[in-house]
C-alpha cells in the first residue's frame, strides 16, 4: 500500500458501529437469544465493568444449544467466545485490515482506555478501505490527465521552436 | 468484466422446506456456514440464515417453511460485479441463488462480493500504477529532452 492511501486512510472509529447490543457476564443465554433474534444485531458483546470480555454471535447460540444442551436459563458465559481480540478506537484502516486478514473473526470490540466504545466489523472496514482506494484512485487519474496534458503541449512547442 | 459465474461458490448447501427447525440447527453448527438455500426439486424457494434459526428457536416454529424468507432476490450467472452489489446495498438479504434455466447453480453471499470488489479494487490500483510510472517517466524524459540542456546533449 502506497504512502499517499495511507495518509488518506480513516482510523477505525469512523467505520465503528456504537448501536451496541451488550450483556454482563451474569444475565442468561435467553436474553442473548432475544437480542439477536432482532434485525439490527448481528453479535453481542459480553462486558465485565465496562472492558469486553467475550462475544456472542448466532453461530455460537445455535451450536450450543443443539450440540452441546445448553439451557436458555444458564449465563451467556458460557457460550461466549473468550477471550476477545480487540481493535484500539485510533487504529488506521490498513493496520485494521491486516489485522482482519489474519484473524479467522468477523467483528471485532473497539475499545479506548480498555473500556467497550464501538463495535466494528470485517466488511466495514474492507468497503471503507476500498474507498479510500478508490479515492486516491481519482487523484493518480488527475495526475495522469496533468502527464497526458503535460507531454501534448511539449510536443506542439517543440514542433513551434524547431520551425 | 468480472460477471456472478466468476466468483460465485458452486457447492451451495441446500435444505428442503419441510425439514425441522432443529435438523437445519445442527447442520448449520456442524458445517459453521451462515445459511441455506431452501429448495424444491433443486428450484430456489427461499433462503434461512442464522438469524432465522435463533428467531425460530425463540418462537418455537417446528418447520424451515415457518421462518425462511420467500421474498428473495435470484442472479443469473452473467449478471456483473457491479450489478450485483447495487443489490447488495438495496436489500438485507446477503444471500442471492444463481440460478440458470430455472435450476440452482450456485451461490453468491456478501462475503463474496466483498472479497471480489476487493480484489478487483488491487487489480485497478495495480494497473493504474502501472500506467502512471510509464507516463511519469515519459514526461520527464520529454521535458528533459527538450530543454536547452536535453538539446545539447542530442543534438
Amino acid at each position: 500500500m502506497s504512502i499517499a492511501v495511507r495518509l488518506i486512510m480513516a482510523r477505525i472509529k469512523k467505520v465503528m458501529s456504537t448501536a451496541l447490543p451488550i450483556l454482563k457476564k451474569e444475565a442468561k443465554i435467553e436474553e442473548a437469544a432475544l437480542l439477536l433474534a432482532q434485525q439490527e444485531h448481528s453479535c453481542i458483546i459480553i462486558v465485565d465493568n465496562e472492558v469486553p470480555i467475550g462475544i456472542v454471535t448466532h453461530l455460537d447460540l445455535i451450536r450450543s444449544l443443539v450440540s452441546k444442551g445448553i439451557g436458555l436459563n444458564e449465563p451467556v458465559s458460557k457460550i461466549m467466545s473468550s477471550p476477545v481480540t480487540t481493535m484500539a478506537h485510533n487504529l488506521k484502516l490498513d493496520a485494521a485490515l491486516r489485522m482482519t486478514d489474519t484473524k479467522p473473526y468477523r467483528r471485532y470490540p473497539v475499545v479506548k482506555d480498555g473500556k467497550l466504545i464501538g463495535v466494528v466489523d470485517k466488511k466495514d472496514v474492507i468497503n471503507k478501505v476500498s474507498f479510500s482506494f478508490k479515492l486516491h484512485r481519482s487523484f493518480q487519474i488527475i495526475i495522469l490527465i496533468v502527464f497526458v496534458l503535460l507531454e501534448f503541449f511539449i510536443f506542439v512547442y517543440s514542433k513551434r521552436f524547431s520551425a | 468484466m468480472i460477471r456472478v459465474r466468476n466468483f460465485m461458490t458452486t457447492e451451495v448447501m441446500t435444505v428442503s422446506e419441510d425439514i425441522a427447525i432443529i435438523e437445519v440447527a445442527k447442520k448449520m453448527a456442524s458445517k459453521s456456514v451462515s445459511g441455506f438455500i431452501v429448495v424444491e426439486e433443486n428450484k430456489p424457494i427461499g433462503v434461512i440464515n442464522e438469524k432465522d434459526i435463533v428467531r425460530a428457536i425463540m418462537l418455537r416454529k417446528a418447520k424451515v417453511k415457518d421462518v425462511m424468507t420467500a421474498d428473495f432476490a435470484v442472479i443469473s450467472p452473467n449478471y456483473s460485479l457491479h450489478k450485483v452489489t447495487k443489490m447488495l446495498n438495496k436489500t438485507n438479504i446477503k444471500r442471492f441463488p444463481v440460478v440458470e434455466n430455472e435450476k440452482l447453480i450456485g451461490l453468491i453471499t456478501e462475503t463474496d462480493i466483498i472479497e471480489a470488489t476487493r480484489d478487483l479494487t488491487k487489480y485497478h490500483q495495480m494497473m493504474l500504477e502501472v500506467i502512471l510510472a510509464i507516463f511519469g517517466v515519459a514526461t520527464a524524459f520529454f521535458l528533459f529532452y527538450f530543454s536547452p540542456y536535453g538539446r545539447s546533449l542530442f543534438g
